[in-house]
């Protein structure tokens, strides 16, 4: 059931996009600022040092699941297509990398045809070529290299029964390789946002020859500007070096300036955090791919000028929100949705979450980014702190003026999404309503089951969405689309809509290939969707990093939100 | 036994309570922890009336008292400090910490002396039933609390609250959770062993011997002679209680938010020490106090029940050695 899967790994992303595309930020907040704190036009040279919570136990190009590439191993493996390494919005454009283009689509953009670079080389100075490519996407649909993002299986012609190259010699029809550098992929449906998908480490090539099954991430044969030269304990300590076959010529996104990037994990927060901000000795030019500034940090950090010089703020697209059980009572009446709503007191919940540095207060459920199709629009306008009043009087409406007693739903993980403390504000701010709100934490992997079961949903609960590529295609769908319901499954369509209106325009978007006037649509349908108050979106979160003193050119796309390591330097 | 000995019993137990009482008194350490302990129930009991005199309570929210941009820390000095809020706000919700820390003192030490009762109450029965009882009782329960003991506590803590259904009264179910894991293997060990012991006392044989059962035996001969060590015990079980209880609320399966608790305090404040130290100290302040209050109280129980320690004291001179000894320790 490649649905279930489809969905369920999208949330997974969601949080893995965080861990794996992570990275230190830095330069101040919103301004698109390429510079940091270390003065100097930077220079190639040095060891750059990664500091990391998350050993990367995954190096197999068919096994990641990564946005736009990942991190590190983006400085590893080049795809057809990738993100662009620029900072804010302008990163969330998806660029060329092997392919000359981000594709030519056929009309209904089931057809894509990308032709490659010339002189494209792997490590070992033999030539990249298309059937690479092809080979590497085969790989992925090996069931022991499963791990990756579910969308080929999905989209491509017959990828729901390939059961990979190991198998199925013959490979898969879909993928035509005309010729050395021509690739063209046969889609069974419209899908517009196809570039995107070609931004992850599946369209990296692997050359047949030196395929080793799942001993590959041992020694995965690079095509980008470093190799790997040691994998330790499972990813845990992970050292590249270049590889002197990448030109910068043929890639204009990454930039290479260290000789050698050293990768250690399994570090705690606080370590990190602590060692990057001393930054003694190696520390001095590290920083971290997926350890975010917690709010006490922060504050500590703001009365430091040196320090708040080198944190980083990014923008991933990202919503946290309530969201409802429409078919169950109460919240089957949007009069009482509507209460919620109302009385939702932003600022209370932002504090929560770590503050107006670490969250920006939310009212639709598309993250404020336009390369989602962000239209700003506020269906129940209660100002910043709620509006109880209104809220009552909507719950006297509804047929309940003594107020109402209802049961929230929240993880007790502390990670400042579903945590206790987002919950009970909440819990404040609709009790001033008149709702008498009752608290159930459940641990968190017992809290995901039970949320995403459309037998156990809670009433209402605490959520969050990312999506694998910043478009608004993967934002809505999975959450909103009538035909992602799993009935007996992971299932993410919590609010249980199926509203042909909503499924067709989803279809219709679906086929646009221009970004820009899909975006707009997007918008619309979020708009239209927001109406209906089947969440209450509460807030999107910023990240803020730490870097150590030494780094330059920290660039922070929104497509990450994090710094991008390929653009990092130390001297 | 006629009734007029068993009179005479009990009016022996009764001037023995008494002599305990006036040994504990007579201790300057004991007296002041007592009083301590009494200044933090009524601190507890008056949890409501506090929180009234204050003019604030432990649920509400206040956005404009922290500084949203800087992670929510309190604004003003030592944080938030000011004739509104005595002992400051808690960073990121702005809620009054001197009305929390009033409210967490019920939870902390309701939770804490229920599972020192219900430990006591286990541990001694356990303890007796095993060296009393037969072969095959005495290997169940000695197996039983070999694993008791060798239990990892949090982890199967965790796991238990996680599968008890949500409507049950969370203290109810740390009291139960706590008393019954935590500590229990360890008394009924220690009991079984003095019983062991003392089973082979004269007076406990002639007990036997006159007939008594079993039951009669632990009752009258047994207890009062394993009350100080259980009691010792008892003291050492029940700050941990308190350490257990705040323990389990770090990792979110103590009391439900936003009823506050010390330990749930304390495992925010955690994060939160190097930028706003008040948030930590306080809390962490009381529960030193706490634990040290009961420390030296069981400590003096034990001495005052101590019958070698007690004819010490009951002479003036040997008081004051009592006293040197103890601060030996």
């Amino acid at each position: 059931m490649p649905r279930h899967r489809h969905t369920h790994r999208i949330a997974i992303a969601a949080s893995l996009v965080a861990l794996i595309t992570g990275a230190v930020a830095c330069g101040p907040k919103g301004q698109g600022d390429t510079k940091n704190g270390a003065a100097g036009a930077p220079r190639s040279g040095g060891t750059l040092t990664v500091l990391n919570r998350q050993p990367q136990k995954e190096f197999d190009p068919a096994r990641l699941y990564t946005s736009g590439g990942g991190n590190i191993p983006g400085l590893v493996f080049r795809t057809l297509t990738t993100r662009h390494r620029a900072a804010g919005a302008e990163g969330t454009k998806v660029v060329p990398d092997l392919a000359t283009d981000t594709g030519k689509a056929s009309e209904d953009a089931k057809v894509w045809t990308y032709t490659l670079k010339d002189g494209l080389k792997y490590e070992d100075g033999t030539p990249i070529t298309s059937a690479d490519i092809k080979y590497g996407i085969e790989r992925s649909f090996a069931p022991e290299l499963s791990g990756g993002a579910p969308y080929l299986r999905d989209w491509l012609v017959g990828g729901d029964t390939y059961q990979g190259p190991y198998k199925e010699k013959k490979g898969l029809d879909s993928i035509e390789t005309p010729d050395a550098r021509t690739i063209v992929f046969h889609l069974r449906k419209s899908e517009g946002d196809f570039p995107y998908l070609a931004t992850s480490t599946q369209f990296a090539p692997v050359p047949k020859a030196k395929d080793t099954g799942v001993k590959y991430a041992e020694h995965p044969v690079s095509s980008g500007p470093y190799k790997v030269v040691r994998n330790e304990g499972d990813g845990r300590h992970l050292v590249l070096e270049r590889n002197d076959q990448w030109s910068q010529d043929s890639d204009k996104e990454r930039h290479a300036y260290p000789d050698k990037v050293d990768v250690q994990s399994g570090l705690s927060t606080e370590v990190i955090n602590q060692r990057l901000s001393t930054g003694s000795g190696a520390d001095a030019a590290a920083v971290t791919t997926d350890t975010n500034l917690g709010p006490a940090e922060l504050a500590q950090i703001g009365g430091n000028k040196e320090l708040a010089a080198r944190v980083g703020t990014g923008h991933f697209g990202y919503t946290n929100y309530l969201a409802f059980n429409p078919k169950s009572k109460p919240f089957d009446d949007p009069k009482v949705r509507q209460a919620v709503a109302c009385a939702i007191n932003r600022t209370s919940v932002v504090n929560a979450a770590g503050g107006s540095s670490l969250a920006e207060p939310a009212t639709t459920f598309l993250p404020n980014q336009a390369t989602f199709g962000y239209t700003p629009y506020d269906p129940f306008p209660a100002g910043a702190t709620g509006n109880p009043d209104k809220a009552r009087e909507l719950l006297k409406e509804a047929g309940h003026p003594d107020g109402l007693e209802i049961t929230l739903t929240h993880s007790t993980a502390q990670d400042f999404e579903t945590s206790p403390d987002i919950a009970s504000a909440v819990q404040a701010s609709l009790e001033k309503a008149g709702f008498k709100v009752k608290l159930a934490g459940l641990e968190s992997n017992a809290y995901d089951e039970k949320v995403h079961s459309v037998q156990n949903q809670p009433d209402l609960f605490l959520a969050h969405w990312g999506a694998d590529w910043p478009s608004g295609g993967p934002f809505l769908a999975p959450i909103f689309d009538g035909r992602q319901i799993v009935k007996d499954g992971a299932n993410f369509n919590t609010a249980q809509l199926d509203d042909s209106g909503v499924n067709d325009e989803i279809d219709a978007i679906n086929k646009i290939t221009d970004h820009e006037a899909a975006a707009k649509r997007w918008g619309a349908l979020d708009q239209k969707i927001g109406e209906q108050a089947l969440v209450v979106p509460l807030f999107h979160p910023v990240y803020k990093r730490l870097v150590g003193k030494d780094v330059k050119n920290v660039v922070i796309s929104d497509w990450t939100g994090v710094l991008d390591v390929s653009q990092v330097a130390v001297k | 036994m006629t009734q007029e000995i068993q009179q005479e019993i009990q009016e022996n137990d009764i001037s023995g309570a008494r002599q305990v009482l006036r040994r504990l008194r007579a201790r300057k350490s004991a007296l002041a922890a007592a009083i301590v302990l009494g200044l933090l129930v009524l601190f507890a009991l008056a949890a409501p009336l506090l929180a009234a005199w204050e003019g604030q309570d432990p649920t509400t929210y206040h956005d404009g008292l922290v500084n949203s941009a800087a992670g929510g820390v309190p604004l003003g000095s030592f944080g938030g400090v000011s004739a509104e809020h005595w002992l400051g706000v808690e960073p990121g919700t702005g809620r009054d910490v001197f009305v929390r820390l009033c409210y967490g003192a019920r939870v902390s030490l309701v939770v804490a002396l229920g599972a020192t009762v219900v430990q006591v109450v286990v541990g001694v029965a356990l303890g007796i039933t095993a060296a009393l009882g037969n072969r095959l009782a005495d290997s169940v329960i000695g197996h039983l609390t070999d694993v008791l003991v060798a239990l990892p506590f949090l982890a199967f803590a965790v796991a238990l609250t996680a599968v008890v259904p949500a409507d049950f009264p969370r203290p109810v179910l740390l009291v139960l959770v706590i008393g019954l894991l935590n500590g229990v293997g360890g008394l009924a060990r220690l009991v079984r062993a003095q019983t062991l012991s003392l089973k082979k006392l004269d007076y406990v044989s002639a007990a036997r011997l006159a007939g008594g059962s079993s039951w009669r035996i632990a009752r009258r001969e047994l207890l009062p002679a394993l009350a100080a060590p259980v009691i010792t015990y008892a003291a050492v079980l029940l700050p941990s209680n308190i350490v257990m209880e705040a323990g389990m609320s770090f990792l979110g399966v103590g009391v439900k938010p936003p009823t506050p608790s010390w330990g749930q305090m304390l495992s925010t404040a955690t994060t939160w020490f190097r930028a706003d130290p008040m948030y930590v100290v306080l809390p962490a302040l009381l529960l030193f106090v706490t634990t040290l209050v009961f420390t030296v109280l069981g400590d003096a129980l034990r001495t005052a029940l101590d019958p070698r320690e007690a004819s010490r004291l009951r002479v003036g001179r040997a008081g004051r050695a009592g006293r040197r000894k103890e601060s030996a320790i």
